[in-house]
C-alpha cells in the first residue's frame, strides 16, 4: 500500500542561505552601479526593484524549505520579507508623494498596494498566528505582482472628476483589506484540511481540477486552425485597441493554441489518473499521477515561456480587421495571471507531496486553524459590509444612485451573502471542521470571481461577447 | 398529518421561520442575481448588442421569462420581499426566548446547572463568608462588578458584562430589514432623470430614462458652467453655478462639481457631464475694406442670423455655422457636432451706390471654400478673431426618498456587527457549596456567548486571583484544590 516516496534530500544547512544572500547582494550591486550613473538612489523604480529582489530571495528560501526541509531557511526568509516590506513601503510612500493621492487610481497603483498588503499580512500571520510557512504562498504571488507591475503603464495619471473623492480611498482601502482577509482565510482553510488529515490525493484532484479549469478558460480563446486570440495593444497610447465602443480588437497568435491544447491534455492527465485509480482501486496509479503533475509543471512553464516570447515580439493578423497588429502582456493580464497561477498551484501541491510531515509539524493543529479561519472571517465580513456601504454612498454622491445592479456590485453582494452564509452555518448550525473549511474556500472562489471574473469573463460591453 | 384549517397557518409559519427556508431563499437570490450578470440586461445594453448576442428564439424566451431585466421583474422583487418576510418570521419566532434570556438574568445557579456547566472550578475554603469576600475582592481587582444574590441560607455572587450582546443579532437583522425597506421605497417611489442647461437658461423639465418629461415643482437656472482640464486634455473639474427658483424667487444657489450635488426639497442635482452644443454662440471678426480704402479693421460680433452694418451701404449677416465641415460634390456638409473644423457662411449685402434698390449679395465663407465662396467679390475682407460655441452642463437629477432608511440601516448594521463580533456577554457565578466529602468549597462557574477559547483563559485568571485572595486565610487549612473541567467548544 506504499506510494512511491520521493527521495528526501538531506538537510544541508546554510549553503542555500549563503547562496541566496550572495545572489541578492549581486543583484543589488549591479542595480547600484546603474543608479550611481543616473543619480537618484531612492526612486520609486529602484525601491520597487529592491523589494522584488528581497521578495524573490524570500520566495527562494521558502521554496528551498519545500525541497530540502531545512527549517533555518524559514527564519531567513522571514527576514528577507521584512526587508522587502521596507523597500515596498518606500516605493508606496514615494508614489503617494509624487501623485498627491494614495496609490489607488490605476491598476499599477493597485498592484503596488496589493503587494505591500501581502507582505504585511505574511508577517502578521507569522508573528500573531504562528503560521510560519505562509510565505510559501504569499511570496510567489508578491513576486508575480511586482513583475506584472513592470509591464503596466506607470505614469502618474491625474484623477478624473469622478475619482476625486475621499470615498474612493475609503472604498478601495476597505476592499483591499477585506479581500486580503478573505485570501488569508482561504489559505488557513487549506492548511486546516492538511492538518485534518485530508489525503494528499484529494489535494491532487483539487489542484488538477483547478488547473484544468484554468486551461479550459484559456482555450476559450482557441482559434479553429490552432491559434490563440489575444487582445491587440496600441503601444503609442498604451491602451487596448478598440474597433468600436466597448468592443476590443483580437489578434490571433498562430500555433499557440495547439501548445495550450497540449498543456491542457498534460494537466488533465493527473485528474484522469486519479479517477482511474479510484475506479480500479489501484494506488500505484496515484504515483504515476504525481509524476504526471511534475511533467505538467514543466509543460506549463514551457507554455508560459512561449506565451511571453510570442506576445512580446511580432505582429499578428486579426479576423476582425485588415493588417497586422501588435499585442502586449499588458493586454492579457488575465491569461498571464492564469498561467502563472496554474504553475504556482501545482508547485504548492508538490510542496505538500514532498514535505507533508514537515508542514504538519510546523503548522498549528487543526482545531486552532479552524478557529483562526473563523476569526479571520469575523474580520473579513464587517470589512466587506463597510466596503459595499462605502461604495454605495460614493456612487450616490457621484452618480445619484446607490445601487444599480452593476455586475461588480451584484457579485460583491453575492460574496457578502456567501460569507454571511458561512457565519450562519457556523453560529446557528454549529458547522465546524471540514464543512466550514469548504465553505470558506467557496467564499474565496466567489471573491476571485468578483475580482477577476466580472472584468474578464462576463459578457456585455466590457468583453468579447 | 392532514393539513386542517387550524394547522395550516401554523405549518406555514414554521416553514417561513425555519433556517432552511431562509437559506433556500438566499440561494435563489444568489442564482438569479448571478444570472442577471451573465445574461445581458436590457437597461444597460444597446438593443443591437442584445440581438447580436442571442438568437431571436433565445431572446424571445429570455424576454418572456424576464431574464433580460431580472432585477426589475415582479418575481425578483417578490423574492426579495419573501426574504424579508423570512427574516422577520425567524426573528419574531426566536425573539421571545432571547428577550426572556436578556431581561431575566440567571443569577443563582441551581445544582443541575452547576453540574452541567462546562467551565467551572472548585476551591476549598475554610469559611463561607471569608471565601465570598475573597472572591469579591478578586473580581474587584480584575475590574469586574459583582452583586450579592441572596439564597435560602447563604448568598452567592453574580458578575456579568455586556448582556446587550444577546440582542446583537436582532439588531443586525433589523438593520437589514431597514435597508430593504429603503430599497423597496426607492424602487416604487424613486426616479432619476437628466437635465441639460446652457448658461443663462433655466428649466423645470427633467427627462427620465424612458424619455418621459417630468415636471418638477421649481426651476433650476444655470448661471455659469465650465471645465478645467489637465495639460494632456483629460478633464480635471466640471463645475456649474446653479440657482433654485421656487415660486418666482431665487431661494438657493450653489456651485456644484462631480461628487458634490445640489440638494433641494428631496431632489438632488449632480454634475454628470459637460460639453459643447455644436451651436454657435458668438463670432468675432475683424472686417477690413477690401478695396484699399484706408480704414482700420473694425471688430464686429455676430450671433446666429444676426446682421451688422459695416458702413452706410454694407451689412453682413451670419447665416450658417458648421462645426465640422466637409465638402462633397460641391456642397458643404457637417461631419459631426464637435467643433473640430468650423466654417461660417456670411452674406455681405451692399446697396448700390446710385440708389437703385437692387442690392448685391456676396457669399463669404471662412475658411474660403473653393467653388462655393465668393470671397473675392466681397467689399470687405474678414478675419476671424474668436469663436464662442454653446456649452451645456449635463445634470443628473434623482429623487430617492428611501435612501435615509438605507443609510440608517447601514449605520445600525455596523453597530450590530460590532456587537456581534466584539462585544461578548460573559457571566461568572461564585456559590459556596458543600462537596461530596462534606467540605466547604467555593464553586466558580462562567460562560461566554462567543470566543470561548479566550474566555477559558480569562476564567483561569479569575480562579487564580480568587486563590491569591484566599491565601492568607488558607495558611492553616488544606491547600487550594482547583479542578477545572473545561471543554474547548471552539466558537
Amino acid at each position: 500500500m506504499e506510494r512511491a516516496k520521493v527521495e528526501q534530500h538531506p538537510a544541508t544547512g546554510n549553503t542555500m542561505v549563503v547562496l541566496v544572500g550572495l545572489g541578492i547582494l549581486f543583484l543589488l550591486f549591479i542595480a547600484f552601479l546603474n543608479v550611481v550613473k543616473s543619480g537618484n538612489i531612492f526612486s520609486e523604480a529602484n525601491l520597487l526593484y529592491a523589494a522584488l529582489v528581497f521578495y524573490a530571495g524570500a520566495g527562494a528560501l521558502y521554496l528551498g524549505f519545500g525541497v530540502t526541509g531545512t527549517e533555518a531557511y524559514i527564519k531567513f526568509a522571514s527576514l528577507m520579507t521584512w526587508a522587502g516590506l521596507l523597500a515596498n513601503t518606500g516605493a508606496v510612500a514615494h508614489r503617494w508623494y509624487e501623485a498627491g493621492h494614495p496609490p489607488f487610481a490605476s491598476i499599477y497603483e493597485m498592484l503596488l498596494s496589493f503587494v505591500w498588503t501581502l507582505a504585511a499580512l505574511t508577517l502578521i500571520a507569522e508573528k500573531r498566528y504562528g503560521v510560519k510557512v505562509i510565505g510559501t504562498v504569499t511570496m510567489p504571488v508578491a513576486i508575480t505582482g511586482v513583475i506584472l507591475m513592470q509591464l503596466l503603464p506607470s505614469e502618474v495619471r491625474p484623477l478624473v472628476p469622478a475619482l476625486q473623492s475621499t470615498w474612493l480611498h475609503v472604498h478601495v482601502t476597505l476592499a483591499m483589506l477585506a479581500y486580503a482577509a478573505c485570501a488569508l482565510s482561504f489559505a488557513l482553510a487549506m492548511m486546516f484540511l492538511i492538518q485534518d488529515k485530508v489525503k494528499t490525493e484529494m489535494f491532487l484532484a483539487a489542484t488538477s481540477i483547478f488547473t484544468v479549469g484554468i486551461y479550459a478558460a484559456v482555450l476559450t480563446r482557441f482559434e479553429k486552425w490552432g491559434g490563440l486570440n489575444v487582445i491587440a495593444w496600441d503601444a503609442q497610447n498604451k491602451t487596448e485597441v478598440f474597433i468600436s465602443r466597448g468592443v476590443r480588437l483580437f489578434v490571433t497568435i498562430p500555433d499557440l493554441g495547439w501548445l495550450m491544447l497540449l498543456v491542457f491534455a498534460a494537466v488533465a492527465a493527473p485528474l484522469v489518473l486519479f479517477i482511474l485509480s479510484r475506479i480500479k482501486k489501484n494506488e500505484g496509479l496515484l504515483a504515476v499521477a504525481d509524476r504526471a503533475v511534475f511533467i505538467s509543471i514543466l509543460l506549463q512553464a514551457l507554455a508560459l515561456v512561449f506565451f511571453l516570447l510570442r506576445v512580446r515580439g511580432g505582429q499578428y493578423p486579426s479576423l476582425d480587421a485588415d493588417g497586422l497588429y501588435a499585442t502586449s502582456l499588458a493586454a492579457s493580464p488575465f491569461i498571464l495571471s492564469a498561467l502563472v497561477g496554474g504553475i504556482f498551484a501545482n508547485l504548492l501541491y508538490l510542496l505538500l507531496l514532498w514535505r507533508r510531515e514537515d508542514l504538519e509539524r510546523l503548522l498549528p493543529d487543526a482545531d486552532a486553524l479552524d478557529r483562526i479561519t473563523y476569526k479571520t472571517i469575523c474580520i473579513a465580513f464587517p470589512l466587506l459590509t463597510l466596503m459595499i456601504a462605502a461604495g454605495a454612498y460614493w456612487a450616490n454622491r457621484a452618480w445619484g444612485s446607490y445601487w444599480n445592479w452593476d455586475p461588480k456590485e451584484t457579485w460583491a453582494a453575492i460574496t457578502w451573502l456567501v460569507y454571511a452564509g458561512y457565519l450562519h452555518m457556523r453560529i446557528t448550525r454549529g458547522w465546524r471542521g471540514r464543512r466550514a473549511a469548504y465553505f470558506a474556500i467557496l467564499g474565496f472562489a466567489v471573491v476571485m470571481f468578483t475580482f477577476f471574473g466580472v472584468t474578464y469573463l462576463l459578457p456585455g460591453l466590457h468583453a468579447y461577447a | 398529518m392532514a393539513l386542517t384549517l387550524r394547522t395550516a397557518p401554523r405549518k406555514l409559519w414554521q416553514t417561513l421561520s425555519s433556517i432552511k427556508t431562509g437559506v433556500l431563499l438566499i440561494i435563489l437570490v444568489v442564482i438569479f442575481s448571478a444570472a442577471g450578470t451573465v445574461i445581458l440586461q436590457r437597461p444597460m445594453t444597446d438593443p443591437d448588442d442584445m440581438q447580436r448576442a442571442y438568437s431571436p428564439a433565445m431572446l424571445r424566451f429570455l424576454d418572456a421569462v424576464g431574464l433580460t431585466d431580472v432585477f426589475h421583474t415582479r418575481w425578483f422583487v417578490a423574492l426579495l420581499i419573501l426574504v424579508s418576510l423570512s427574516i422577520i418570521a425567524a426573528s419574531v419566532q426566536r425573539f421571545p426566548n432571547a428577550w426572556r434570556f436578556f431581561s431575566r438574568p440567571y443569577k443563582s445557579p441551581d445544582e443541575n446547572f452547576r453540574k452541567a456547566l462546562p467551565t467551572q472550578a472548585q476551591i476549598a475554603i475554610a469559611d463561607e463568608e471569608e471565601g465570598l469576600n475573597a472572591a469579591e475582592r478578586a473580581f474587584k481587582h480584575l475590574g469586574l462588578k459583582t452583586e450579592r444574590i441572596v439564597r435560602t441560607d447563604s448568598f452567592s455572587l453574580f458578575s456579568e458584562r455586556h448582556r446587550i450582546s444577546e440582542m446583537a443579532v436582532y439588531i443586525v437583522h433589523a438593520s437589514l430589514l431597514l435597508i430593504f425597506t429603503g430599497f423597496i421605497v426607492d424602487s416604487l417611489y424613486g426616479w432619476r432623470g437628466f437635465l441639460m442647461l446652457s448658461p443663462g437658461t433655466s428649466s423645470n423639465q427633467v427627462e427620465t430614462k424612458d424619455g418621459v418629461q417630468r415636471t418638477i415643482p421649481f426651476s433650476i437656472r444655470c448661471d455659469g458652467t465650465g471645465e478645467e482640464t489637465y495639460a494632456d486634455g483629460t478633464p480635471k473639474r466640471w463645475w456649474s453655478k446653479l440657482a433654485v427658483v421656487d415660486g418666482g424667487r431665487e431661494v438657493s444657489s450653489k456651485e456644484i462639481v462631480v461628487n458634490d450635488p445640489l440638494v433641494y426639497h428631496g431632489l438632488r442635482f449632480y454634475q454628470a457631464s459637460y460639453g459643447r452644443t455644436g451651436k454657435l454662440d458668438r463670432l468675432v471678426l475683424d472686417a477690413t475694406p477690401a478695396s484699399g480704402t484706408k480704414g482700420a479693421p473694425q471688430e464686429i460680433s455676430l450671433g446666429m442670423n444676426q446682421a451688422v452694418a459695416l458702413d452706410a451701404n454694407t451689412s453682413v449677416q451670419l447665416v450658417e455655422f458648421i462645426p465640422d465641415f466637409v465638402v462633397q460634390d460641391g456642397r458643404v456638409y457637417a461631419r459631426s457636432t464637435d467643433v473640430v473644423n468650423p466654417a461660417v457662411h456670411m452674406i455681405v449685402t451692399s446697396k448700390n451706390a446710385n440708389g437703385r434698390k437692387a442690392n448685391s449679395s456676396v457669399n463669404v465663407w471662412l475658411p474660403p471654400i473653393e467653388g462655393i465662396a465668393e470671397n473675392a467679390a466681397s467689399p470687405y475682407a474678414f478675419e476671424p478673431k474668436d469663436l464662442k460655441t454653446g456649452i451645456f452642463t449635463g445634470l443628473q437629477v434623482s429623487h430617492e426618498p428611501g435612501q435615509w432608511a438605507v443609510w440608517a440601516g447601514v449605520v445600525l448594521m455596523a453597530i450590530g456587527l460590532t456587537f456581534v463580533f466584539y462585544v461578548i456577554h460573559t457571566r461568572y457565578w461564585v456559590v459556596p457549596v458543600v462537596d461530596a466529602g462534606g467540605r466547604s468549597v467555593l464553586w466558580i462557574g462562567g460562560t461566554a456567548n462567543r470566543n470561548r477559547d479566550a474566555f477559558e483563559l480569562s476564567f483561569k485568571h479569575v480562579v487564580e486571583q480568587i486563590q491569591k485572595e484566599l491565601k492568607p486565610e488558607l495558611a492553616a487549612s488544606a491547600p487550594a484544590q482547583a479542578t477545572s473541567r473545561t471543554t474547548i467548544a471552539g466558537r
